[in-house]
């Protein structure tokens, strides 16, 4: 029986946690399949312990290709090594996060084995009888959900969003294989070159993997009013998200925009000061645990979809709230 | 330099209006608008155009109304425009699509870059873009921010990725996917627009294209649709007001008990 | 010299037995007496600190009787009423200040009757304009007297200010579309003026003498509007200018063509360099000294496009620096945010503000521009300029400089509110085409009026309301 793949992650030698939650996913496909289930790891420095870690957390089969040239993504090379593996290996389902390399992967190795992709599934299940796998994911600004499969081609690819999944509780009784698997000259493709990164911490936010993201709007007014809820973000150990509003008007960078036209986010805690909440708005951040909204509008949009809603001035309410979580904090140490 | 911008006509999102009873979007009167995102591949390509010279091709693959996308993007400043349509083409999924795209791009002839936008407002997929360069077995660089530099043989770009920026070094030809930070949109002008209304938009289809016919629409294509549903989206969360002093004091109260029972201070 | 104020009239106060009696007619969880519960009706979009005032007691009436046994116990209590809407007026017409009854039509909000064979409407006063408009165009059917106003409004607002608004160039403002008003007279009569009818000599027209008339005439319970087709298409130009002059002056020859756009706004430069700057807009408009929106609308596309180039080609003809085009939603929206974020703009540099609404003749816009600048300049204030240039209606807005201390600001407001009215009644205009005198600009009513004209509408309503107790102290005082 064909196993099921995840895509394990990986920068600068340390898998990102987005790994761990895929394998919670393709262990339950897997066990629903009666099959096994394989993490391939594409990268460079990531040590023993690590690919241990994959097993620990649901994998059966680690592949692990690394090397020095493998350090950073280069889309072309990545493809040419799954594109390999994939022919040798034949998975019948690949998962990948839907991060900037997985989307980029992803449909890139689709085209070169000759199958479809599924992005952004928030459901995947397995179809009585045929074994297809179902995926689930929205579309139009997530007015709709989707199911959709691919019955007559293999491997059946999907990604998933990070923080949409929890990591299954780490098992050190679970033993597994790791396979190493050489890197050939011609798997690199050196057209494109990386030439190193840039991070500019001001302008810069991973809204998509944060726990906590407070949010501005058009209500923040202008962009030195964003220091209140930088401060907020921070005491939560957070990220600042915004409106489109708030980053069409120059207030923030556009990384930390929220939306259709920005990042889709799943915090436990999403805290939005006066974002209205128009639709394109609302499909980002639909998948957060939990909404709080403050608006001084009592028609506002968001107020229908938060778990919790003022009405008020956020330039009153916002420092209050930071002045309540602040006492907290003291009463606490 | 001659640039490809492949773009999609979508339904205008600030609206959407859904049939409760059927789940399904409600399309009468619903407008057609170019994709938001591919605005910024229309403005990323006409600059480099402005500043090293070619031309910038706008192509849609769509049935025949979307042409008027192509005239929309040539008021912008492209100077040419084509349709790839045909009824053999309808219900690609972005497999079959990559494939009809790359095959159109192919016909051009001498393409220097594509750009495309991150992705499309409706599908929201972001794997055509990225699906050409595969056909056409192109360097591919995505979530595009920024363009640092341009030579007759590359161009260096920086990648928005979740770590920052990965400034990466690409050969001509190549696939870029464009972010909106990498430029502001300009509007269409009268001239562009009077332009737009008399020029020729030639017509790609499946008798004039090199294809096959088995990757083809519907039928070429390996993703299948089968079950559309409508999520619920109200929460009926507690609304609570802070009108005057005692109001704030009071609002936040509600709140730190709310966010203290789901143990999230 | 500040003119005094006359003393007040002397009017009773709201007793526990008159409240009684509001309970008995409206119903007990129809009146409102608690004080926090009552704030929000204290004031409406003008400033609460200098015009708020609280009302004794609010009445919430259900139906048309209701409100006629409420106005005749307030006429023969001698307690002053004040009819209210949605509260977003801009003049102060819907603020109790003289205290006593205030009666929001909120609760009468139903829509009465579509009469698609006579293309009317039939709603009650207290409709939200903005559902009013959506419901009809369900029906591909178009209330073109919708203003250019907060998405709260009602209808019977609409009425009492015959709001205006950006499409007034072609479609006029609200009373062209009002047939008919159920009157609740300011005695407490009930009659309905006009009908489902369009053309009525029978007799002074009082329909359209309540249209516009601040709620002082009595209170209008329901209304029959008129309904027209849904234009089906429309596309908008946005042309910059070297300076505002070119701007107006390429107004007439449009017009001249027989082309009658649905908006033409104008935009001075404060107004456009402020609101590109709080929106990021990377349009040109450092270099420019003025915009105009010009937006056509009808039920023939080709014939859009054509008026649309048209239009375009007048504004090159004329100087324009560059005209850009606006045919799909995503464009029209980021266009029209340049209009609608001029005020927005403007709070977050100074939330003290006189939004001023003069009209002048068309051609006499340029000639106002300048000016401005010269009070801006003498009294230590921004007046940006902005607003329907089809009509000749301005908002020339006094901005307060978040130095000036607030004695100052009142001062120097006041003193260049004379000048600008004078200034506006010089050139034929009026000191409002849309927002209304309310209490913010009786004063000054009073200074610029024709006297014999004021004579005329004090008799007026002194004929309609003997006791003055409906919504005294609004357009003047009575003498």
């Amino acid at each position: 029986m064909s196993f099921v793949w995840t895509i394990a992650e990986q920068y600068e030698g340390q898998l990102r946690g987005v790994s761990f939650e895929l394998l919670s996913r393709g262990r339950a496909l897997a066990d629903e399949l009666g099959t096994k289930l394989a993490s391939v790891v594409i990268g460079d420095g990531v040590d023993e312990k690590a690919l241990e870690e994959l097993i620990h957390r649901g994998a059966d089969e680690v592949y692990s290709i690394q090397d020095p040239r493998l350090k950073d993504f280069v889309c072309e090379t990545y493809s040419r090594i799954l594109t390999d593996l994939v022919e040798t290996y034949q998975p019948a389902i690949i998962l990948a996060a839907a991060t900037s390399s997985g989307r980029t992967l992803m449909p890139y190795v689709a085209i070169k084995v000759n199958t479809g992709l599924t992005a952004d599934c928030t459901e995947l299940a397995i179809e009585e009888g045929t074994g297809n796998l179902l995926q689930t994911r929205p579309a139009i600004g997530g007015n709709i959900m989707a199911t959709i499969k691919t019955p007559d081609h293999r491997p059946q690819m999907s990604t998933v969003r990070p923080k949409s999944s929890r990591p299954l509780p780490r098992d050190t009784s679970r033993t597994g294989k790791i396979v190493e698997v050489p890197v050939e000259d011609r798997y690199i493709d050196d057209r494109v070159h990386v030439l190193g990164y840039r991070r500019d911490e001001e302008e810069f936010a991973n809204i998509e993997e944060a726990d906590f993201v407070v949010a501005g709007g058009k209500g923040m007014k202008k962009a030195d009013n964003f220091v209140m809820l930088k401060k907020m973000a921070d005491h939560f150990g957070g990220e600042v998200g915004a409106s489109r509003d708030a980053v069409d008007r120059g207030w923030i960078a556009y990384p930390h925009q929220i939306g259709l036209s920005g990042k889709t986010i799943s915090p436990r805690l999403y805290i939005g000061a006066g974002v209205s909440g128009s639709i394109q708005h609302l499909a980002g951040i639909k998948t957060s645990e939990t909404i709080v909204a403050i608006n001084s509008d009592p028609d506002a949009p968001i107020l229908k979809v938060a778990d919790f809603g003022i009405v008020g001035d956020l330039f009153q309410v916002v420092p209050e709230l930071q002045r309540r979580l602040d006492e907290k904090n003291t009463e606490a140490t | 330099m001659n640039i490809v911008v492949p773009i999609k006509q979508v339904p205008e999102t600030s609206n959407v209006k859904m049939d409760p009873e059927k789940g399904t979007m409600i399309r009468d009167g619903v407008e057609s608008v170019i994709n938001p995102l591919d605005l910024y591949a229309i403005e990323a390509a006409l600059r480099l155009k402005e500043e090293h010279g070619g031309t910038v091709t706008a192509m849609t693959m769509g049935p025949p109304p979307a042409e008027l996308a192509v005239r929309q993007a040539i008021a912008m400043g492209c100077e040419a425009g084509i349709l790839v349509s045909d009824r053999k083409f309808g219900g690609s999924d972005t497999w079959a699509t990559s494939y009809t795209l790359a095959q159109a791009i192919r016909k051009v002839g001498e393409v220097d870059l594509i750009i495309t936008g991150e992705r499309a407002t409706d599908g929201d997929t972001a794997q055509v873009g990225p699906g050409i360069a595969a056909w056409l077995d192109l360097p591919l660089a995505t979530y595009i921010a920024h363009i640092t530099g341009v030579t007759t043989e590359r161009i260096t770009v920086e990648r928005l990725v979740e770590e920052g920026y990965q400034l990466l070094d690409v050969p001509f030809p190549c696939v870029i996917t464009v972010v909106k930070e990498i430029a502001s949109p300009r509007l269409p002008t009268l001239a562009g627009k009077k332009r737009s209304k008399t020029q020729d938009i030639p017509l790609y289809n499946a008798d004039n294209m090199e294809l096959d016919p088995a990757s083809l629409g519907l039928k070429g294509s390996p993703t299948k649709v089968v079950k559309i549903a409508t999520p619920k989206v109200a929460r009926g969360g507690k609304v609570v007001s802070a009108a005057g002093e005692t109001g704030v004091m009071h609002a936040v109260d509600e709140l730190m008990k709310f966010l203290d029972e789901k143990e999230l201070v | 010299m500040a003119t005094k104020a006359p003393p007040k009239q002397k009017y009773n106060t709201v007793t526990a037995k008159i409240v009684g009696e509001l309970r008995r007619i409206a119903g007990e969880r129809n009146v409102i007496v608690d004080k926090d519960r009552m704030e929000a009706y204290s004031h409406d979009e003008t400033n609460a600190e200098e015009y708020g005032h609280m009302p004794e007691v609010v009445v919430l009436p259900t139906t048309t009787e209701q409100v006629a046994e409420i106005v005749k116990l307030a006429n023969r209590e001698m307690v002053p009423i004040t009819p209210r809407g949605a509260g977003s007026g801009l003049s102060g017409g819907a603020i109790p200040d003289h205290g006593g009854i205030l009666l929001t039509v909120e609760r009468m909000n139903r829509m009465v009757e579509l009469d698609i064979d006579n293309m009317v409407i039939v709603v009650e006063a207290g409709m939200v304009t903005n559902d009013l408009a959506q419901m009809v165009q369900e029906k591909k059917l178009f209330f073109a007297g919708y203003p250019m106003s907060l998405q709260s409004c009602y209808i019977g607002g609409n009425i009492a200010e015959n709001a205006g608004g950006g499409k007034a160039v072609k479609y006029g403002v609200t009373g062209r579309y009002i047939q008919g008003l159920e009157l609740v007279t300011p005695t407490g009569e009930v009659l309905w003026l006009g009908g489902k009818i369009s053309k009525d000599v029978s007799g002074y027209d009082l329909k359209q003498l309540v249209v516009g008339s601040e709620g002082t005439l009595g209170i209008v319970t329901k209304a029959i509007i008129k309904l027209i087709g849904l234009p089906s298409a429309s596309s908008d130009l946005l042309v910059l200018f070297k300076t505002a002059r070119e701007a107006i002056d390429v107004v007439p020859t449009i017009m001249a063509k027989g082309i009658v756009p649905t908006s033409i706004e104008f935009m001075d430069q404060l107004s456009v360099q402020t609101s590109c700057a709080y929106l990021n807009e990377s349009l040109p408009y450092q270099e420019a000294g003025a915009m105009l929106l010009l937006e056509v609308d009808g039920t023939n596309a080709d014939q859009v496009e054509a008026d649309l180039i048209a239009i375009g080609d007048l504004c090159e003809q004329h100087g324009a620096m560059e005209v850009y085009v606006a045919e799909d939603t995503t464009t029209k929206e980021r266009i029209w945010s340049v209009r609608r974020n001029i005020a927005e703009a403007f709070k977050v540099y100074s939330p003290i503000q006189s939004l001023e609404d003069i009209v002048v003749p068309i051609a006499s816009i340029p000639d106002v521009i300048p000016e401005l600048d010269r009070l801006s300049e003498k009294y230590g204030m921004k007046i940006p300029c902005y607003g329907h240039a089809g009509d000749g209606n301005l908002h020339a807005t006094l901005v307060k400089d978040p130095e000036m201390d607030m004695k100052t600001w009142h001062e120097n407001e006041a003193k260049c509110l004379r000048e600008l009215y004078a200034l506006t009644t010089r050139l034929g205009g009026k000191i409002s085409g849309e927002h209304g005198i309310g209490i913010k600009r009786k004063n000054y009513l009073k200074e610029v009026a024709n006297p014999i004209e004021l004579k005329l509408m004090e008799g007026i309503k002194r004929a309609w309301d003997p006791n003055n107790i409906m919504n005294p102290g609004k357009l003047f005082d009575l003498s």
